[in-house]
């Protein structure tokens, strides 16, 4: 069961890089960049579970609040980078910058 | 039951990415969260599964929402890229096969007794440095960021 459980999250982190590397519009990015971090915190919470490490759920919590952090930070930036340059995906902004 | 919850999960996550406009694509993603949050609760970490439904999920919907206001209800047309799908799934196996070879040890690591536990020296001061360097490194980031959008601003 903590086998299946676990390769169940490497799935959801491998989709997460997938749509991360991917590279399209900056609200699938940040789509790809939360179901990373919440791979993360199911390994956590499995462990924390199965071998009794409670000691992850604190760990847990934390990459939570990093992630909840880096979507609004990241949709700040996305939002003054698309009033200013008009610009929708990572590679759009790239380019500006290299203007 | 923890297999079906977590299949769910993989099929709205994959949804998420798939979908082609952006307000189903965002309740994919919403219900993949509460789903998860619902799979904590059934593993015994209700506060856990609570935080994540309540907290965690609201406030990306919300977020989300706001993203959508930019975007559109369409997201824009993207190239499919067989060769980074054919990575992640290399690294699937990768990391799979790791664990799977491992997974005895860890069990036995993890279940084995440790006297005087100091939660913070055990586990976080052996990874201040790597703390640092990505801190250092989404600072850097940020303030490289505004700079070009300083310079946009100025033209």
């Amino acid at each position: 069961m903590f086998e299946t459980e676990m390769l169940f999250a490497f799935g959801l982190f491998s989709l997460g890089l997938y749509g991360v590397s991917s590279k399209r519009d900056f609200l699938r990015l940040f789509f790809s960049l939360e179901i990373l971090l919440n791979a993360v915190i199911l390994m956590l919470g499995i462990t924390a579970h199965y071998l009794g490490m409670t000691q992850n759920i604190v760990l847990a919590y934390m990459v939570m609040i990093l992630a909840t952090l880096e979507a609004a930070l990241g949709l700040l930036i996305f939002a003054a980078a698309n009033k200013i340059a008009k610009v929708v995906t990572p590679d759009e902004l790239q380019g500006e910058a290299h203007e | 039951m923890n297999i079906a919850l977590l299949s769910i999960v993989i099929m709205l996550a994959i949804g998420s990415l798939m979908i082609k406009k952006s307000v189903p694509a965002i309740i994919s993603f919403i219900l993949m969260m509460f789903v998860l949050g619902l799979f904590y609760i059934h593993l015994d970490a209700k506060m856990l599964g609570l935080f994540q439904i309540f907290i965690y999920t609201g406030g990306i919907m919300v977020l989300m929402l706001f993203g959508v206001t930019i975007v559109g209800l369409e997201f824009p047309k993207f190239k499919t890229k067989p060769l980074n799908a054919l990575g992640s799934l290399l690294f699937f196996v990768l990391i799979s096969t790791l664990f799977l070879r491992s997974a005895d040890t860890l069990q036995k690591v993890a279940t084995s007794k440790v006297e005087d536990i100091n939660l913070f020296s055990a586990f976080y001061s052996d990874y201040l440095l790597i703390f640092a360097l990505i801190a250092s490194s989404l600072l850097y980031a940020t303030v490289k960021m505004s700079s070009v959008l300083k310079q946009k601003r100025s033209k």
